[in-house]
């Protein structure tokens, strides 16, 4: 029976077919739920739920059927069965975590939106009632304009689609009909509350590209935004913001757009995280405050270029931001035109600088540093400010004289040099709330979030995870990603329970009465309003941060022009001067100055005086807030001993918890630390920084100029790409930035570096941080163009040519960045070029800069004077000497060196050897040595990130000097046979080995002097070796034989040089692999550095004045690198012994294999090679300097922990004979400290140390 | 303990049987400078074409047998940090400790050398390093005794109890006072690098012996 009726039914209604009765059911369903709601309606009902359908799941409060009836009532819909096309809110109060994981995107709403909407007699967004949603808050994809809809073409199978179109029309009908948003429930909301103003401003800047594409809507959202109160901070605006948004960019993004439904849809996510770049500038920018590359901050710092374009943009924007805590519209529409409409991404990124305070803070410091100089150029040598203090005195005195005589004079110490560090107090709190009395005296912190200091919680993100692991990171100095599912009850807790988080805005700067309550600078905003509720937000003003800095530092500069700009709101000043001709004490003048200050800006500053800048800046500690200070030098020992030691510059949070684990705690514990001990603890370098200032020691100069080494662009905020092709996208607007960067700095660069971070893997998908990087990895890729260029489209290129062979997984990227190094001027007039002579450290002979500059005019000339060939060639050598030689610097430094570098430290190193032969080398030979400088291509970027910066800077500042040259002057150098090699690499080559052409450099090297005599070549070898390398090679040795003439003067090189060669190449010809292993030494500079100085003077380059007929400067300039460049040649010979035997072991091994570089001592491995490089260190040098020492100490070192106990012995014995007998003492003393630092090692690994006999 | 052939180029075995054999050849030839033995107890037979003296004490000779026999496998397993002779005193002090230190290289290969001979090479003149060590080495106190401690990496001797290479031949924790020297001098005597293998051999030596 049953079963007959159901047959016959099915043939009537289509039930037989699958899912037939269930849509039956649904349909009868619906029907019924009209016509209850037609008899429920009476007076209370209203239509605010059309549209509507809910479907409820799980236990609600009220209840589904009380739910159904309000639905009813209102006009909604009820759905007793879940339809996907159809329902539009799931109404629940709890799922189950099987349950999240199915949501889609599907809006699921606490029950108390229905109830409180009827009570508020309106429709209220539902979003801050929603319990959890598959896609982080911020980022609702799926809003399109009725624009988009009119675009898709029917009906699809994604009618969630349309019904998304639907609520948001309803929401926009309603917005229209009502001006004031009143949102209920917000608070928990507040970081999307920090974004609404961005969104606005979004908003506008995208306005003229909406304009293009000519969407008619623009009105009606215009009109939308004008209609809202400034000060209404609802998440339906920021819908409707997302609206536009999204839609230009979608237009942008994909062209494909209009092309069929399911590929709008999948735009749709695209545009999604696009949206999400956009509307997440904000200011806080944590990201790049924690990123792992600190040491790229110099480029950070560096970047002004952007100026102009962000500059103008800002002032219209954040103008009228400025005056006010929201962002009022008109003024903003207004803006927008302003901005120039920018094709594809360009919006976002401009948007992402105009809003990041640390990029703000870098522009300014370049801007002021430049500033400061600018004024040094135009200085009349007259100083308001010192006049005025100058008569004050007198006034004064003239006064007074006569009971305090002299005392002021005497009292102050005019010996001594005297630093003033002036430091804003609080600089964005102090400045933001200088037209705002009102907030004085109270708890505030200027930060993006303006809210309660509350978030919704993403699903996904897990804040825990991210704290543990760089909590790790800090505590151990690696982390490994906690295993996640540690933490997954806890998250779904979270996800159950509490729906929003902490925000994770960060404070910029707080007042003192934040601090007091234990917040800090840098702190999230959401556990700082834990701290102290009444903390007050105040937003960014970045105009008037700005004008307030220059003030300070026109102030300032009214009295000298010795003054280092340090940051926007902290400057150096050297005030010795100043103080003998005024008269004052440190203290009268400081408190003048601060005076002035406050006058001039309403901002309190502290001033500290110390006879050096570390002084300087710890008295500044102590005279904060408005305060000032004079560190006295009697008072110098018993103030540092109670510092803590992370008062310390350059003490940072992973060191800081390294002393502690130490046992330190202040700079007086860390001075019962040997320099040894320090310098084992924290490398040489850091070690001794310690020391020094940890007694208050700090001989750095107050620096007045700075220059520009690299110029990049870094976004690793809100970067959420889901195609290749928007990642592409926002490469080539990346590369229209760095463009925009080298033209605003008149600057060319030729080597590129991409930098990616990606999402390291196990890390959480959704960071912690609302569109921060998370837990990343970094990766690098580098290139080096042909050509030094400012082009984007030649830097899009290549940097999209290294982005294809990362081969990333698109959606883990999190962040973007591309750096240009080896910035030569865009203006090849020299006279305009901005090189300028920088402070060089006490080690580094100066003279590169000048020589180089002069190099420059030289290079001017030449086209037309022939006859200063020779006198060029002489500087190209100079050149290529130092940038060789501060090449060796590398490996000091950083241990992880890539072999990269090792062509030019093997050569480095050899020179070291080569020290005591330094022979006067013809000019031929030195042109041909001036092929073989190190090529760019052979700098490893991260190592050269790592070193010093006055370092880095002579390295990039010759080479780039000498990519400038190659190009136009090799090939006018008809003597050199092997032009061709030289020859800049092809650009495809994307790692960082470039075989080939250092591969011909150094043969290039080798045809002059480095050649052993044809007899001895191996005619095997030579054969194996490619075509172009035999005719090289053979037009080297028929050149070497056109030199006899000069024989005379190589004499000595090539006499010595076979000899050596000879011994090299054997064993490298018959344990090639051995060879290999060995080949990548890396140079202990430094050892080869002062054996190098003492030879400068002593020299015999007598011969080269003649030949130059240059001026005088220029014999100076070279005699001071005679030196290096004398020691060349065996640079070359050791290339060019790894280089010719074996092919393949100058082949790039893949990066993956390459080995740890084996200890070395200045880049000799050999003990034959260490004995001689020692001998020649200690029979030439009567005092040893101490790097030199730690050098030999850390291959000492190198030597324990790499278990060769038999080298260490053998060189230890070695030195012990020669330092002995050495008849300066300096040498048994250093002997007994290489051999004391030894021994501590070894009992450290050993536990017994070495018995020496 | 055999003298390496070409023929038996195992890859696998070859490396383990050649270091195998030459601590074994190095801790017999330790004794004759330690005095441990009276001299009339060595043989001359040659390990890496160099000729050796060797213990000819059937029990001594099984003991060294055994002892690297248990090794064998760990050094298999690069679970092997140290191999140590130490040679104690009348008091069961050690005077003596010498250390056969032994790591992977970084990159092991054994490509370039099909034939070892590098390798071999290496071990000669490492045994011929421990031949003349007693140069180094201050005289020994009369009636000393020597024992054999393996440092092992991590978790070996975990495994080492649950696997008995040999029956009754078990391994035993080091007593304190065995490993733990006094003042103790060091003088490196080799170093070794090859592909497969790293070693060095390094002496600890008690300040004063006779005290």
């Amino acid at each position: 029976m049953r079963r007959g009726g159901w047959r016959k039914r099915a043939e009537n209604d289509g039930w037989e077919k699958w899912g037939g009765y269930m849509a039956a059911k649904v349909q009868k369903l619906e029907e019924q739920f009209r016509s209850d709601a037609t008899l429920q309606k009476d007076g209370t009902s209203s239509t605010i739920f059309s549209g509507v359908a809910i479907y409820v799941n799980g236990y609600t409060d009220p209840s589904a059927e009380e739910l159904r009836k309000l639905m009813m009532l209102h006009g909604g819909q009820y759905h007793v069965y879940y339809s996907r096309s159809k329902t539009t809110h799931i109404i629940a109060t709890n799922l189950p975590n099987a349950k999240i994981k199915e949501l889609k995107g599907e809006k699921v709403i606490r029950p108390e939106w229905i109830v409180e909407s009827i009570k508020a007699g309106r429709l209220l967004s539902c979003i801050p009632y929603q319990l959890y949603s598959k896609q982080s808050n911020m980022q609702k994809g799926l809003n399109f304009t009725p624009a988009c809809k009119a675009e898709e073409p029917g009906p699809g199978p994604s009618s969630v689609v349309k019904q998304l179109n639907n609520r948001v029309n309803h929401i926009i009908k309603k917005i229209e009909t009502e001006n004031e948003v009143k949102v209920n429930g917000m608070n928990s909301w507040n970081e999307e509350d920090a974004n609404n103003d961005f969104n606005f401003m979004e908003l506008e800047q995208i306005f003229p590209g909406r304009k293009q594409n000519g969407i008619p809507h623009h009105r009606d959202n215009a009109a939308i935004f004008n209609g809202h109160t400034p000060s209404s901070n609802g998440a339906l605006k920021t819908q409707d913001c997302l609206v536009p948004m999204g839609h230009s960019f979608a237009s942008r993004l994909s062209p494909d757009f209009a092309q069929g439904e399911e590929q709008a849809e999948k735009s749709s996510t695209d545009f999604r995280d696009c949206v999400v770049h956009l509307s997440q500038q904000s200011t806080r920018n944590t990201d790049a405050v924690r990123n792992p590359h600190r040491t790229n901050s110099f480029s950070l710092s560096s970047l002004h270029s952007n100026t102009k374009v962000n500059g103008a943009h800002h002032s219209a924007v954040q103008g009228p931001s400025s005056t006010k805590s929201t962002s009022s519209i008109p003024t903003l529409s207004k803006a927008a035109p302003s901005v120039p409409s920018k094709p594809s991404d360009c919006g976002f990124i401009s948007d992402f600088y105009s809003r990041s305070r640390l990029h703000h803070i870098s522009m300014w410091k370049c801007e002021l540093t430049e500033f400061v100089s600018a004024l040094q150029r135009q200085s009349s040598g007259v100083f308001p400010g010192r006049e005025k203090l100058k008569k004050m005195k007198t006034g004064r005195s003239a006064l007074v004289v006569t009971d305090t005589g002299n005392m002021s004079v005497l009292s102050s110490p005019r010996h001594q040099s005297c630093i003033m560090h002036v430091d804003m107090d609080c600089f964005f709190v102090s400045v933001g709330i200088r037209n705002r009395p009102d907030l004085k005296g109270k708890p505030v912190a200027v930060t993006s979030n303006r809210g309660t200091g509350r978030a919704p919680l993403r699903p996904g993100a897990n804040p825990q995870l991210e704290w543990q692991y760089y909590q790790n990171k800090i505590l151990k100095g690696k982390a490994e990603i906690p295993d996640s599912s540690l933490w997954e009850n806890q998250d779904s807790a979270q996800a159950n329970g509490i729906d929003s988080v902490l925000s994770k805005a960060e404070i910029a700067s707080c007042s003192y009465e934040a601090r007091q309550v234990g917040i800090r600078n840098g702190m999230f905003f959401g556990q700082a309003k834990q701290l102290c509720p009444s903390l007050q937000a105040v937003p960014y003003d970045f105009h008037a941060y700005k004008e307030v800095a220059r003030t300070m530092y026109e102030t300032l500069a009214s009295y000298t022009h010795n003054i280092e700009a340090v940051s926007c709101d902290e400057a150096l000043v050297d005030i010795t001067e100043i103080l003998a001709e005024t008269r004052l004490t440190p203290d009268e003048f400081a408190n003048a100055v601060r005076m002035e200050i406050k006058d001039q800006t309403k901002c309190a500053a502290s001033v500290g005086i110390g006879s050096n800048i570390l002084l300087a800046r710890m008295a500044t500690r102590k005279a904060k807030p408005d305060g000032q200070y004079h560190l006295k030098p009697e008072e110098v020992d018993d103030f540092i001993r109670g510092q803590l030691v992370s008062n310390l510059p350059g003490v940072g949070r992973s060191m800081e918890s390294k002393l502690t684990s130490l046992g330190i705690k202040t700079c007086g514990d860390l001075q019962y630390m040997t320099m040894a001990k320090l310098q084992k603890e924290f490398g040489p370098k850091t070690g001794q920084m310690l020391y020094r200032f940890c007694r208050g020691l700090d001989d750095r100069p107050v620096r007045t100029e700075k220059e520009r080494k690299s110029i990049s662009a870094e976004i690793n905020y809100g970067i959420r790409f889901t195609q290749p092709k928007e990642a592409e996208a926002f490469l080539l607007n990346l590369s229209e930035e760095i463009q925009r960067r080298l033209e605003a700095a008149g600057m060319k660069g030729k080597r590129l570096t991409l930098k990616v971070m990606v999402r390291k893997p196990g890390a959480p998908v959704e960071t912690a941080k609302f569109g921060g990087h998370g837990i990343c990895d970094n990766i690098t890729r580098t290139v080096t163009l042909d050509q030094a260029t400012d082009s984007a489209k030649i830097i899009g290129k290549a940097t999209l040519n290294m982005f294809h062979t990362m081969k990333l997984n698109i959606s883990d990227m999190r962040g973007v960045g591309i750096q240009v190094n080896q910035l030569v001027p865009t203006n090849p007039n020299p006279s305009a070029c901005p090189t300028r002579p920088s402070v060089q450290s006490s080690h580094f002979p100066g003279g590169s800069h000048s020589v180089l500059d002069l190099f420059q005019v030289q290079k001017a000339k030449k086209s037309t004077e022939e006859e200063h060939k020779e006198v060029f060639v002489a500087a190209m050598d100079l050149e290529i000497s130092s940038a060789s030689r501060n090449c060796t610097f590398m490996p000091s430094f950083s241990t992880h060196l890539t072999s990269s570098v090792n062509p030019v430290t093997s050569k480095a190193e050899s020179s070291g050897k080569w020290n005591g032969l330094h022979s006067p080398i013809s000019l031929k030979s030195r042109l041909n040595l001036s092929i073989e400088v190190p090529s760019p291509s052979q700098l490893d970027q991260s190592v050269l990130e790592a070193l010093p910066p006055d370092l880095r800077e002579q390295i990039e500042q010759a080479c780039a000097g000498q990519q400038g040259e190659q190009h136009g002057d090799k090939r006018k150098e008809p003597v050199n046979g092997c032009n061709t090699g030289i020859l800049p690499q092809p650009v495809g080559t994307v790692l960082l080995q470039i075989p080939e052409p250092q591969e011909s450099n150094s043969d290039a090297g080798i045809n002059v002097i480095a050649l052993p005599a044809f007899s001895q070549v191996d005619p095997e070898v030579f054969a194996a070796l490619p075509a172009e390398l035999q005719k090289e090679l053979k037009a080297a040795y028929d050149q070497r034989q056109r030199q006899g003439e000069n024989a005379a003067h190589q004499q000595l090189a090539t006499a010595s040089v076979p000899k050596n060669l000879l011994r090299q190449l054997k064993p490298a010809a018959v344990k090639e692999k051995k060879r290999n292993k060995k080949k990548n030494p890396i140079s202990s500079p430094k050892k080869i550095q002062s054996p190098l100085k003492n030879k400068l003077l002593t020299s015999p380059v007598k011969t080269l004045p003649g030949a130059c007929g240059s001026p005088q400067k220029l014999i100076d300039g070279f005699l001071k690198h005679e030196g290096p460049a004398s020691e060349k040649p065996l640079g070359e010979l050791s290339a060019s012994t790894s280089g010719v035997p074996g092919l393949s072991s100058s082949q790039p091994e893949p990066a993956g294999c390459r080995r740890p570089p084996a200890p070395n001592l200045a880049g000799a491995v050999e003990f034959s090679d260490v004995k001689t490089l020692l001998k020649e260190w200690i029979t030439t040098i009567s005092d040893p300097m101490e790097e030199d020492i730690l050098q030999v100490v850390k291959y000492c070192t190198d030597l324990i922990e790499e278990k060769d106990l038999e080298k260490l012995d053998l060189v230890i014995k070695y030195m012990k004979r020669l330092m002995q007998q050495s008849v300066e003492s300096v040498w048994n003393m250093a002997f007994d400290f290489i051999l004391d630092n030894v021994q501590v090692v070894l009992q450290q690994t050993y536990g017994s140390t070495l018995k020496v006999t | 303990m055999t003298t390496l052939t070409r023929q038996d180029l195992n890859f696998g075995q070859f490396p383990v049987d050649s270091l195998t054999a030459s601590p074994a050849t190095a801790v017999t030839l330790l004794f004759i400078p330690s005095e441990l033995e009276p001299s009339g107890a060595f043989l001359q037979p040659s390990l890496h074409l160099v000729n050796v003296k060797m213990s000819c004490h059937p029990e001594l000779n099984q003991y060294i047998q055994d002892t690297l026999h248990c090794v064998k496998p760990l050094l298999e397993k690069n679970d092997v940090e140290k191999v140590v002779v130490v040679i104690l005193d009348k008091e069961h002090r050690p005077v003596e400790k010498f250390v056969f230190e032994i790591t992977q290289p970084p990159l092991l290969s054994i490509s370039s050398d099909s034939l070892l001979s590098h390798v071999e090479q290496l071990l000669r003149a490492f045994i011929l390093k421990i031949s003349v060590c007693d140069a180094v080495l201050d005289h020994n106190p009369p009636g000393c005794t020597f024992t054999v401690l393996v440092h092992t990496r991590e978790a070996a001797t975990r495994n080492m109890e649950k696997i008995q290479v040999i029956k009754d031949f078990p391994w035993i924790l080091a007593d304190e006072q065995d490993v733990h020297m006094h003042d103790p001098r060091l003088i490196p005597l080799k170093t070794m690098t090859s592909d497969i293998l790293k070693m060095q051999l390094y002496v600890e030596e008690r300040a004063h012996k006779s005290s």
